[in-house]
């Protein structure tokens, strides 16, 4: 078998387990970046409400459809009164934690990584296209066709996902008024 | 009158900032005492070298003239010496000491070899006991050093003395033909005393890495490059320094995620943001100052495109070395040419981007600027221009040979890779950077005043300056020095001052950035960047070394340079892990916005450059630090690969995201091109992982293998570029380099074009010199702050901003 086309098979095994461990590790540190996000906060699942560390409870207050996330906020007189306040929130209202879906910008960065993964395989299919044009005996088809067949199969999966994914840009929201001016003489 | 005499204290606690000076102190300790043994321990450049009869074959003056004729023909940028320089054209330490101890087996009764130094084929092919003799003897003469400290004195066996006349004939055949197969430009080299001092400087290099340091059983290049013939393998250095560096690296990386896993309360996690509603970027008002920035940031985007061709044109010469689509472009532009510029430019532009935001953002800091800014910013441009366009006419004459010596040297180039320039643009460069800081401090001299030296005001100025500090330090490096010291001094500028001086400043324009927005706290933002001041220095000052393993250093800089550059890693890798949760809190969308989130496609380009410093410099990075695997390696597609995705995947993506950054400020919001931002985002990244992943990785891998299991010398050879499958891969670039070039950086121009057209358009506007009102800056709005009670305790460090 000629040397090209074992380094072809062999590097398109690579790209494809490129691409594999690159949507893992979006997958990982998306949901890593959430949890230091939460981080001194136990969720519980059961029941859907968070407990801080000074035991206070968060419940579900409000669920944003366009944003896709669940917001979770704990008594106000509570955290006010809480020693503790002033390194978890500004808000006077109550601490607010949110369970998001996908948000804004790992929404987006999600896509760059799908998009990045999608090249990788499209690579994949290409060069081992070329090769299999260019070496064609059949044994060199019995390698080289079946890696093809798991690239463009991966790459049409991969990409009807990537369109699917909205990007998750968030839109300004006037309705909420604006509150620039009041502010200037901080 | 109050205000004046308050001076806000540190934010922190001090051992913050003592972390940082106790690391900063000992790493430039470390270096020191390392530049100390590079003059002493270098390999020597004997003063006199001489054949077993005590004729004179040449002296230290010859390697040095030799070395200048290296360094000012741009050859640097065509092949390598020690394994640095471009790639096209052959190592020519390896390439001398191949054909040098093929004509020394011959004249030891070996196989008898060609004209060009190389074995007649078949010469080998049977049982050869005499040539096993030949090859023995060969090894101990290479092998035996007969250089005098005392005298300095150099004395070669006969057969490395015939060896040296006999390819003073070869180099001047290689360079002075009168065609462009090689890439070079026509009868390139052909004064004969200059070749002749070119054969003398690549033959001393060839001795360095055969013959044995005293008292040593390895070469004064640690036994690099790898070469049978002269018995040189890797040294028991090379392969130990690289599993405790492997070791350091897996083992930090456990440590550092197990500490921050543990007390992992930074101060930045877990804590709820404050709701921000951003100001439409287009009411902003702009200082002069400011405005001047849209001319720099257009003359990025055009040095941007005119790198991409020139890289495109590089490319070329690999795929299809004597024509460009039926054209022979070596006559006018040779490949060092090319070369020279592309990598010369690719530090232009981003600096450009990088001074420019600097300018932007000075006045958004000290929320002043005091008159005259705005002319010394043009200023400022017209010398950039100067420096740029005159390397660039000064590496085309000085190449063509229209320039000779000295004025080659002051004028045209000095040829040190990446380090291009002649010796006047980089002295002028030197200059604009000081004058660039300068502007920085007049814009910030009232702010400083009022701050403890560790806040971030301080921060973003003594980063600043560092810039100028260690640009400068390249002017040590001189032509005619031995090449080991102008190495040591050539990786301060191209490690230290890239990895580590603009990563620093980095950090603080981007966490400057999201406090000057609102959405990072100032204490998190100085945790931030002290954390990254800390970590990155604990590993890049001393780690600068991994550029010397192989440069005739002592092999103390090896067991430096991988042990501290592999513990690099381990930081980069924390570092991006650290930046998500960072940019998180800097683009926090999850509250509700009144405005929309103005600065979309720069955030996504912070995005790309984690994942690119994580691949490119991390991954990749890594994959060719280990000194075993550099051995190898050094000066194939693999380290090409890595200078990609990390040069265009970090600081390239930085750039083009300050710019857009800034100029969302200076494009009116309902002309903001969102979608050739976004265009631009998707071709820029693209096409670079296309380029890496097509050809530069698959190709730097095949070379690695040809390199292991054939020789160095033949990875190198035209040979292994013209294979076909080599040739395929080459290829394979160009719908890569297509959408790089298109969708990346025409859309970048055109933005950037938007940027001068409306900037002009705004002229007057906001011209009023002096001190800035409030409403000057982003203005962002917090309801927890409005609807605090009064008996709440006012927020510690209100953002400038608001």
């Amino acid at each position: 078998m000629n040397t090209e086309v074992l380094l072809a098979g062999g590097y398109g095994v690579l790209l494809l387990a490129g691409a594999m461990v690159l949507e893992w590790l979006s997958r990982h540190t998306h949901n890593r970046s959430q949890a230091w996000r939460t981080s001194g906060f136990d969720y519980d699942a059961q029941h859907d409400f968070w407990v801080c560390h000074k035991g206070e409870q968060l419940w579900p207050a409000e669920f944003d459809r366009e944003k896709r996330l669940v917001r979770y906020r704990a008594k106000a007189a509570v955290c006010n009164a809480c020693p503790a306040k002033g390194d978890c929130t500004d808000s006077n209202h109550g601490r607010e934690i949110t369970r998001a879906v996908d948000s804004w910008p790992h929404s987006e960065a999600g896509r760059f990584h799908r998009a990045i993964a999608v090249m990788l395989v499209l690579l994949a299919a290409c060069e081992l296209g070329v090769v299999l044009i260019r070496n064609h005996d059949p044994v060199e088809i019995a390698v080289l066709l079946p890696l093809l067949w798991v690239s463009v199969v991966a790459l049409w999966w991969l990409a009807r996902d990537l369109v699917r994914t909205p990007d998750g840009f968030p839109e300004a929201m006037p309705a909420h008024g604006n509150r620039i001016g009041r502010n200037k003489q901080t | 009158m109050e205000e004046k005499s308050v001076r806000r204290g540190f934010l922190l606690s001090k051992g913050w900032l003592q972390a940082v000076v106790i690391v900063m102190l000992l790493g430039f300790t470390v270096l020191g005492i390392l530049a100390y043994k590079t003059y002493e321990d270098g390999a020597p450049v004997p003063v006199k070298v001489f054949d077993p009869q005590g004729q004179l074959l040449f002296d230290g003056d010859d390697v040095s003239a030799g070395q200048q004729v290296f360094l000012h023909n741009g050859l640097m940028e065509y092949g390598s010496v020690f394994g640095h320089g471009a790639y096209l054209g052959p190592d020519y330490t390896a390439d001398y000491l191949r054909r040098s101890s093929n004509i020394a087996i011959a004249g030891n009764g070996g196989p008898p070899v060609d004209q060009d130094g190389m074995e007649i084929d078949g010469s080998d092919s049977r049982p050869d006991p005499a040539g096993d003799v030949a090859r023995q003897k060969t090894i101990d003469q290479f092998r035996d050093n007969q250089y005098d400290e005392d005298s300095g004195e150099l004395t070669l066996s006969q057969t490395q003395a015939d060896a040296f006349r006999k390819l003073i004939p070869y180099y001047t055949r290689y360079f002075s033909v009168d065609d462009t197969e090689h890439g070079l430009r026509p009868e390139a080299i052909t004064d004969p005393q200059d070749l002749r001092n070119l054969t003398a400087f690549f033959a001393w290099t060839a001795w360095a890495a055969a013959a044995d340091r005293p008292g040593k059983n390895y070469s004064y290049t640690n036994n690099w490059p790898s070469e049978p013939r002269v018995d040189n393998k890797p040294t028991a250095n090379a392969l130990v320094w690289s599993a405790i560096s492997l070791i350091a690296l897996l083992g930090g990386i456990g440590l550092l995620f197990g500490a921050f896993g543990r007390y992992r309360d930074l101060g930045w996690h877990g804590r709820e943001q404050t709701v921000v509603s951003f100001r439409d970027p287009s009411t902003v008002s702009l200082t002069p100052g400011q405005k001047s920035t849209a001319w720099f940031f257009f003359v990025m985007a055009v040095l941007f495109l005119i790198q991409c061709f020139v890289g495109a044109a590089v490319q070329h010469y690999r795929a299809e070395l004597t024509s460009f689509f039926g054209f022979d472009l070596a006559v006018i532009l040779p490949y060092n040419l090319l070369r020279t510029w592309h990598v010369q430019l690719s530090i232009f532009w981003v600096a450009t981007s990088f001074v420019a935001a600097g300018i932007f953002l000075a006045p958004m800091i000290a929320r002043r600027e005091p008159k005259g800014q705005g002319k010394l910013g043009y200023f400022l441009l017209i010398a950039l221009a100067v420096v740029v366009f005159g390397t660039l006419i000064g590496s085309y004459l000085g190449i063509h040979g229209v320039l000779e010596d000295a004025a080659t040297n002051w004028f045209g180039l000095q040829g040190f890779e990446y380090l291009d320039l002649a010796r006047l643009w980089q002295v002028l460069l030197v200059v604009g950077l000081v004058l660039w800081a300068y502007m920085l401090f007049r814009v910030m001299r009232s702010r400083l005043r009022s701050e403890h030296p560790g806040n971030m005001p301080w921060l973003f100025f003594l980063a600043a300056c560092a810039i100028p500090a260690f640009y400068a330090v390249g002017l040590l490096a001189q032509t005619y020095e031995q090449f080991s010291v102008t190495e040591f001094w050539r990786f301060w500028v191209v490690h230290l001052w890239v990895e580590d001086f603009l990563e620093i400043f980095t950090t603080v324009m981007v966490a400057y950035m999201f406090v000057l927005l609102g959405v990072v706290r100032e204490r998190v933002a100085l945790m931030v960047i002290l954390l990254d001041i800390g970590l990155y220095s604990v590993g890049g000052v001393v780690g600068t070394m991994h550029h010397l393993y192989f440069s005739g250093t002592p092999s103390e800089h090896m067991a430096l340079g991988a042990f501290f550059s592999a513990i690099e890693v381990v930081p980069l890798t924390f570092l991006t892990v650290e930046a998500w949760s960072f940019l998180q809190l800097g683009a926090n969308q999850e509250s509700k916005s009144e405005t929309e989130f103005p600065h979309r496609w720069a955030v996504m380009f912070l995005v790309a450059v984690g994942f690119w410093n994580f691949l490119g410099a991390g991954v990749f990075g890594f994959l060719v630090n280990l000194p075993i695997v550099s051995y190898y390696e050094i000066g194939t597609a693999l380290t090409a690969n890595h200078a990609h995705a990390a040069m265009m995947g970090v600081y390239g993506m930085l750039a083009i995201g300050l710019s857009l950054f800034c100029l969302r400020y200076m494009i009116p919001s309902k002309k903001w091109p969102d979608k050739w931002a976004k265009v631009s985002f998707w071709g820029t990244n693209i096409g670079l992982a296309w380029m890496c992943f097509a050809t530069l990785l698959p190709l730097g891998i095949m070379q690695l293998y040809k390199s292991v299991n054939d020789g160095y010398f033949e990875a190198r050879q035209f040979d292994f570029l013209t294979d076909k499958t080599a040739n395929m891969l080459e290829w394979l670039r160009l719908p890569g380099d297509l959408v790089f070039i298109i969708f990346g950086a025409i859309p970048v121009l055109y933005i950037c074009f938007l940027g001068v057209k409306y900037t002009i358009a705004r002229r007057g506007e906001g011209d009023g010199e002096g001190e800035a009102d409030a409403e000057l800056f982003t203005v962002i709005s917090g309801t927890s702050m409005e609807d605090e009670p009064p008996d709440m305790p006012a927020r510690p460090e209100p953002t400038p901003g608001t």
